[in-house]
This record gives C-alpha cells, structure tokens and sequence, in this order.
C-alpha cells in the first residue's frame, strides 16, 4: 500500500522513543516495588526523578483551575504533535496526563498526598493560595519563612505545628496561619531555626513577600528572555509581574488595600 | 510529483511522475511546505477547500459549483463522477447505473443495518449475511458490474483532484479528511485506502464536528483581536447531521485552541429520513425496491426524487402535495404537512437528542455554561431538528455566521494548513485543535467481555496499559483480539485485529502479568504493545510485541466467528486492576 509510506518513514523516526525496552524498565521498576499493585503512577514519577505534574505543566502547586487550563493551552500550542511534529509526542501524553489529574479535584488531591503535600485553603480566598491566614486579630508583626535559606529541619514544624507547615514539594517550611500557636511555642521555634530563616516582618510587607517566594508560573515556556539581569532590573520585573497578577490574590489584598498601596507605590 | 533533490540529474528539475509511488522523503525535501487541501466527503454532497495565503477558499468546478453530489456513473467505458459530469436531471443517477452514498456503505460488512438499508437504493447492493463484504454493482448496458465502496471513492476523488490540481496549478497530494464521528478505525483504513488509490496522502482524518469547532476557534480568535477582548473560555456544542451521519461534539475554544471535550455520533441521517418517509408514501416499497428489476428502479427513482424535494419544501412550507406516477397505473398522490413528517421520523430525531445528550454527559458540561450551539450540516434547515437542538440547550437562536453546507470544509482546509505546519503573520492560523478518540478501544478478557484500555473521550495523543494475566495453569500461549466501541459485549464492537503471545513461561494460573499498552498519536495511528511480566524477573519474559492497527482486513465479521471456533477459550485472558 503505497499511501502508508510517509507513514512508515515517521514511524521509524520515531522508534527511539517508543521501543520495548522503554516499556520493560518501566515494568521493571514496577516489579522492584515490594508490594504488588500498590505503586502509584506519582510515586513512579519521583522515583525516576521526573518533574511532577505541577513542574511539567508550569504552575505553581497552588494553581487554580484556570490557569492551569490556560497553561495547558499554552504549551499544547506549542508542543502538540501537529505543531512540533511527531517529537511532541511523548511530551503531549505527559502533558495531558498531568492536566487530565489536575483538573479534577479527587485526582489533583490524591496525587497531591502521594507527594505528602496539601494545598492550604484558605475559605473563599482559596484563588490566593500559598499564603498564611490568620488565626484571631490582625497584628502589626508576621511571620515569615524565607525559603530560600531554609534547609527543612522541621524544627518549627515540630514546635509549633498549627502555625508552620512543611512544603514536601519544596522541602522548605512555610507559615501556615498566623499566630496557630501560642506565642510561647511561636517564640521557641522561631529560636530554634538552626539558621535563623524565619523573620519577623511587618504586617504590610507580608503578602509581597509570600506572593514572591512562591513557585512562579514559568513565563516563556523555554524561551530564554533574560539572561542577565542587574539587581535593578529584576525588581522592576518583579514589581511589573505583580501589577499584572494584582487580580489572582485579591482576597488578601483586599486586607491591606488600604493602608499598603499608598506606602508601597509612594515609595518606588 | 514536485521533487528538488532531482534538480542535479539529467531529468528536467521539476517532474511531474504518477502519483501511485511516493515516499515520505519527498515532503522533508521539499523547499516550501505543501499546504493540505480540506475535503468535506459528504454522503450526498461534496467540497473541498485549502489555505491560499490568507484566507480558506471553496474550490469550484468547471461549472462553478462549490458543492459537488458526491456519485459517480458507470455508463460509458470511462466513469465519470459529481465533479466533471453535468446531470441533465437528477434522474440520471436513480438509473442504477450510479453509485452514490458510498460514505455509508464502506468498511461495513453484509450483516451491518446501514449496509441493509441501502438495499432500496437504485444500484445493486448484495447481502449473504456471514460478516463479509456485500457484493455492490451498477447497471452497464444491462448488466450488473461489481464495483466496491472503495473504487468509487478512488474514483471521486481522482476527479476531485484533477479539478484542484487544475484550479491551483500545482501536484496535490496531502489532504486533511472530515469522516463522522461513528466511523469505526477499520472504516477508517478504507478511506485511506481509496485516497492511496487517489494518490493522495492523508495527513489526517477529522471528525467533522471538530473541523466545525476549529473553524469556531478560529473565528472567535479574530474577534478577540478586533476587539482587545478578554479571550475568554467559550463551550460550544456543535450538531453536524449531513445525509448519513449524524454527529454532536463539545469543544471549549480560547486563544485559538480548539479543545474536544467529547464526541457522540451515529449513522442517521437524511437518508434515513427520506427513506421512512418513501415508507410512509409507499406501504409496499421495501418489495418493489429490493426487486431491482427496470420498472421499478424508474418508479423508485421518481418517488425519491420527488420526497426528497417535499421534505426540502417542509423546511419553509408547513405542508405540500406530492404527485407521483409511479408507472403501470399506479401513483403516489398526498398532501403532507410537516406534522406529518415529524411524526415518521420520531425515532431519528429522538436519537439526535440521545446523542446530544449522551455528548453533554460525557463532556461534564451544564447546558448554562454553553456559549453557542452550532448547527451544521444538510439536515440542519429541519424545523424540528432546530427546535430540537435549541430545547435541549435551552437557546433562543443559533451561532449564525457559520455557512452549515460548508463550515467542516473550512474547518479541515484551517487543519491542513495548521498540519502543515504554515503560519500566518496576522495571526489566523495560530490554532490548535485538541482531539479525543471518539470510541473506547480495548480487547476481549475476563470471558466475552470487552475491556476498554483508552476509553471513550480520552484525550489524544493517549497511551494507556492495562495488566491482565493467564486463566490456566500453565497457560503458554494468549490470545489478544482487540475491539473498539462501547459495547459490554465483544460481538458488540468492531474487530480492530488479533495477536497471539507464545512462550508465556509456564506458571500457575493468575501469575504471569500480560501488560497491553496502547497508544495513539495525534494523527490517530493506533499501536498496541504487549510485554510477559513473572514475578522477581526484571525483564520481560518475552520479546515485547508491537502491533500497528487495524490489522484486520475484509471479512472481518467472519474473522471473530473463526477465532471463536478454532480457540474457544483456551487462550483467554483476565484483567488485574484497573487504573482510573
């Protein structure tokens, strides 16, 4: 049959990444595990060190359901097998394997516990998510863990469980409510931070530095636009990014709208 | 065909060679991407369509026409069909010398209901009933000369090609195909099989409500940017009813993304409605039909021609009056109203709504979220399937900047050129469709069931596995018989193909684990791989086997009854677990 010859050619492109023997360190992998039947498709994942779900389709882990879709869409448009040809293959079945589990919330929150994280959801700001709420009144001071220096020894965790909560993701600390605990134990782990990452910080300055911290959706899927930046130019992105994402945390912004816009911008 | 790298040899640099042998080289060589024309095969009528550079164009005949009745005539030594031939009266191909809805007899076999109903049709078509292929033949100078599906697809679109080849001034050979949602993949090889005969290439074959929702996408795309708008997420629920099919998808569409949510089709269409309704005029036209002797296929073909043009007339008029002299003292003369029609025809149109309703189901969407619902396709000016279609989705009116004749065309001319791989500096061809598989796809296990391994609305491109294992002790051998459908039961669904595993070491029942994967890719190419697994062994116990599919060929009815007899169940299988 003459028609299936162009067919059979890129069929032959794309063996390598289709042999057998992909197939068999699969199942290979699937048999060392010691109890049948029982290895999760995440726990595979991790295993082989592949990104998760989350990292595959650029969002952070607290994304909500649009800018995953909207993610998605992105990189389909340019990945998918009829854009990038048959080399989108493999990365497309990834991708809408990852879309497909977290556009549904039993899915996304089963796989979510295979990685030993849960998403912190804050009532009806839960579109704000990865930031610290607060338990009682509104103080002058919060508490902030920079993750960036945070080695997750679990110290504060272990101290004062209600107000900090390990990120598995990340495996760095993050405060989950502000004041969960008593100001007694809240005092002993901060203390007991080997290296001192966890800061006092004003009340207006919280949310700009929690929104900062967080896995950023990656902008540019793969295009390198900057490659060097001074000190100057990255927070003037910084800033510009956060202009344009103003509307996904208007839940808490609204908190400090009034006292922290005039303060912030005045002070550019 | 255009071919550069023959430029240093003796030859002239551009040859034009027959178009039966090509190679996939030729493309990769090529300086400029060829651009895929768009072809809508419809059961009755036929178009075609391609990218020129700005915008999708209609093609048109010698005659000016966009829309070509797809049929083609065997009178004379060379056939002749819709495109180049010029009827002098619709009689003509009620003559049973054309051979025309080939869209709803290819790739089915003699026991099919559809192939069944098209036995009142003029030409001869043939059934012994055993799973094979029905025997279909035209009336030459009296005599019934056998042709099949195929050929006349081939020589459709031989014609077709001619006319574009012309039109365009340059070798077409890649064309993006639309087909009904309810096309098995075996029907599917058909097709590919009489373009191979056309010496076209297909580079995809797409549903035909998704071209329409590609379209969509595109059209809303250009919106947004006249606008500055939003681009927000739009659901559109897209009813396509041509002569044989009828097909209903559920796309969500944003920044030029097409994505299926799901898809629900069946083969009703026009046809059947013309048919009740010929029933209805005339109690005993099953017999005088099925007779196909020279009086009655005149008579018959005055009947249809003047039924189809009352139910045309129904769309505007609430009742008309047919008159027909069916010859031999005996005529048809009644005054029909559309009531009437409906009333005949309440079964099809209650399928419609199943199928609407089914697809709306499966893609999780309530009928408030729908943007626009959007009606194509011959059948689409049908007061009541308007009326139908809007109810359900609870609309006052229709998407209407949509041509419902020529929407899928432009839709498959959009996927073409997207497919390969032009861009449009403004923009207009940045789009994506996103597909699912329109029929679950599995294999027989767990006694006659069929166990679906990518079901049904799975997004493409998909890979899935399942894990099955031995019903013997000792089992050495498996047989793999692989079904798409959605049928509880094997005989319910299509037979795609069948593979043995042998060697299979020798363990108690229940031990080795049999791992079938299945993958599809974006232009649908279906491989199934399947790999022994024993216990504290790291490797595959065998050779892993990979199948591309269909395997099977014609007869394939038959095929499932052989396998039955000759193995029973002795190379049976059992699913392990299933994965969500």
């Amino acid at each position: 049959m003459n028609m299936s010859a162009s067919m059979v050619t890129s069929y032959h492109v794309s063996v390598p990444q289709f042999n057998p023997n992909k197939g068999g360190q699969r199942w290979k992998e699937k048999r060392s595990g010691s109890v049948r039947c029982c290895n999760t498709r995440a726990g595979e994942l991790r295993a082989r060190k592949e990104k998760n779900y989350y990292e595959l389709l650029g969002v952070s882990v607290d994304a909500n359901v649009q800018e995953i879709k909207q993610s998605y869409r992105n990189l389909q448009k340019k990945h998918h097998p009829d854009i990038a040809g048959h080399q989108g293959h493999e990365y497309t079945l990834k991708l809408n394997e990852a879309y497909r589990v977290l556009m549904r919330e039993d899915l996304r929150k089963d796989y979510d516990a295979s990685f030993g994280r849960t998403r912190v959801h804050l009532g009806r700001n839960a579109s704000g998510l990865g930031y610290s709420s607060w338990k009682g009144p509104l103080r002058p001071e919060a508490l902030f863990v920079d993750e960036n220096a945070c080695i997750g020894c679990r110290e504060c965790v272990q101290h004062a469980s209600n107000t900090f909560v390990m990120d598995e993701a990340v495996g760095c600390a993050r405060v989950k409510v502000q004041y969960g605990d008593s100001d007694q134990n809240i005092e002993v782990s901060v203390d007991s931070c080997p290296v001192n990452c966890i800061h006092w910080v004003d009340r207006e300055e919280l949310a700009v530095l929690e929104f900062l911290i967080q896995p950023q959706p990656v902008k540019g899927y793969g295009q390198s636009t900057v490659e060097e930046e001074t000190p100057a130019q990255a927070e003037a992105r910084a800033n510009a990014s956060m202009e344009i994402n103003m509307g996904r945390f208007s839940g808490i912004w609204k908190l400090f709208e009034q006292v922290f816009r005039s303060n912030m911008w005045n002070s550019e | 065909m255009f071919n550069v790298s023959n430029a240093g040899m003796d030859e002239p640099a551009y040859t034009v060679v027959s178009d039966s042998e090509t190679t996939g080289e030729e493309k990769s060589t090529s300086a400029f991407p060829e651009i895929a024309i768009g072809i809508d095969i419809g059961t009755s009528q036929c178009s075609i369509a391609i990218w020129n550079g700005s915008q999708v164009e209609l093609l048109k005949n010698t005659r000016n026409q966009k829309m070509m009745r797809s049929y083609v005539t065997f009178k004379d030594e060379v056939p002749s069909g819709g495109v180049s031939n010029q009827l002098s009266h619709e009689h003509e191909i009620l003559s049973g010398a054309s051979i025309f809805n080939m869209k709803r007899l290819i790739g089915r076999v003699d026991t099919d209901p559809v192939v069944h109903a098209s036995k009142s049709l003029p030409f001869l078509v043939q059934t012994l009933d055993i799973g094979a292929r029905p025997f279909i033949a035209a009336l030459v100078n009296n005599v019934w000369r056998s042709t099949t599906p195929e050929e006349v697809l081939a020589i459709f679109l031989v014609e077709l090609r001619a006319m574009a080849e012309m039109q365009l001034k340059r070798p077409i050979r890649n064309v993006v195909l639309t087909i009904p949602v309810s096309f098995s993949r075996f029907q599917l090889t058909r097709i590919e099989r009489a373009c191979a005969m056309a010496g076209l290439h297909v580079l995809r074959l797409m549903p035909e409500p998704t071209a329409v929702a590609l379209l969509y996408a595109q059209q809303q795309q250009l919106t947004v940017h006249e606008n500055m708008g939003s681009g927000s997420e739009k659901i559109a629920l897209i009813f396509n009813m041509g002569a044989g099919y009828c097909d209903v998808a559920l796309s969500a569409t944003a920044g030029g993304v097409s994505q299926i949510k799901a898809l629900a089709g069946s083969a009703i269409g026009g046809e059947d409605l013309l048919q009740n309704m010929m029933r209805h005029l005339l109690p005993d036209f099953e017999s005088r039909s099925s007779n196909h002797g020279m009086n009655e296929i005149k008579s018959m073909g005055f009947l249809r021609v003047a039924t189809q043009d009352a139910i045309h007339k129904l769309s505007t008029q609430t009742a008309v009056q047919i008159d027909v002299n069916l010859g031999n003292g005996s005529k048809v003369s009644k005054l029909v109203n559309r009531e009437e029609f409906e009333e005949v025809n309440q079964k099809i149109f209650e399928k419609c709504k199943n199928l609407i309703i089914q697809c709306l189901h499966d893609a999780k969407v309530e009928i408030d979220d729908i943007t626009d619902v959007i009606l194509v396709g011959g059948c689409s000016y049908i007061p009541k399937l308007r009326k139908l279609v809007m109810g359900i989705c609870k609309k006052e009116e229709l998407y209407n900047v949509i041509n419902p004749l020529e929407a899928a065309v432009c839709g498959a001319a959009l996927e073409g050129a997207v497919a390969s791989g032009i861009s449009d500096p403004f923009g207009n061809l940045d789009l994506l469709t996103i597909q699912v598989t329109p029929l679950g796809i599995g294999i027989r296990a767990d006694g006659n069931n069929f166990v679906p391994i990518i079901p049904r609305n799975t997004t493409m491109p998909a890979r899935k596995d399942l894990v099955f294992t031995t019903v013997r002790d000792n089992q050495i051998e498996a047989l793999i018989t692989v079904y798409e459908g959605e049928g509880e039961k094997v005989e319910e669904n299509h037979l795609l193909g069948y593979f043995k595993i042998t060697g299979i070491p020798p363990a108690p029942k229940g031990v080795p684990e049999i791992n079938v994967c299945m993958d599809i890719d974006a232009s649908n190419v279906l491989r199934v791989l399947a790999g022994v697994i024993l216990p504290g062994c790291p490797h595959p116990a065998i050779p892993v086997m990979e199948i591309r599919l269909p395997t099977v060929d014609d007869g394939h009815g038959w095929c499932a009854e052989a396998l039955r007899k000759t193995y029973g169940s002795t190379l049976d299988l059992e699913s392990v677990q299933k994965k969500i």
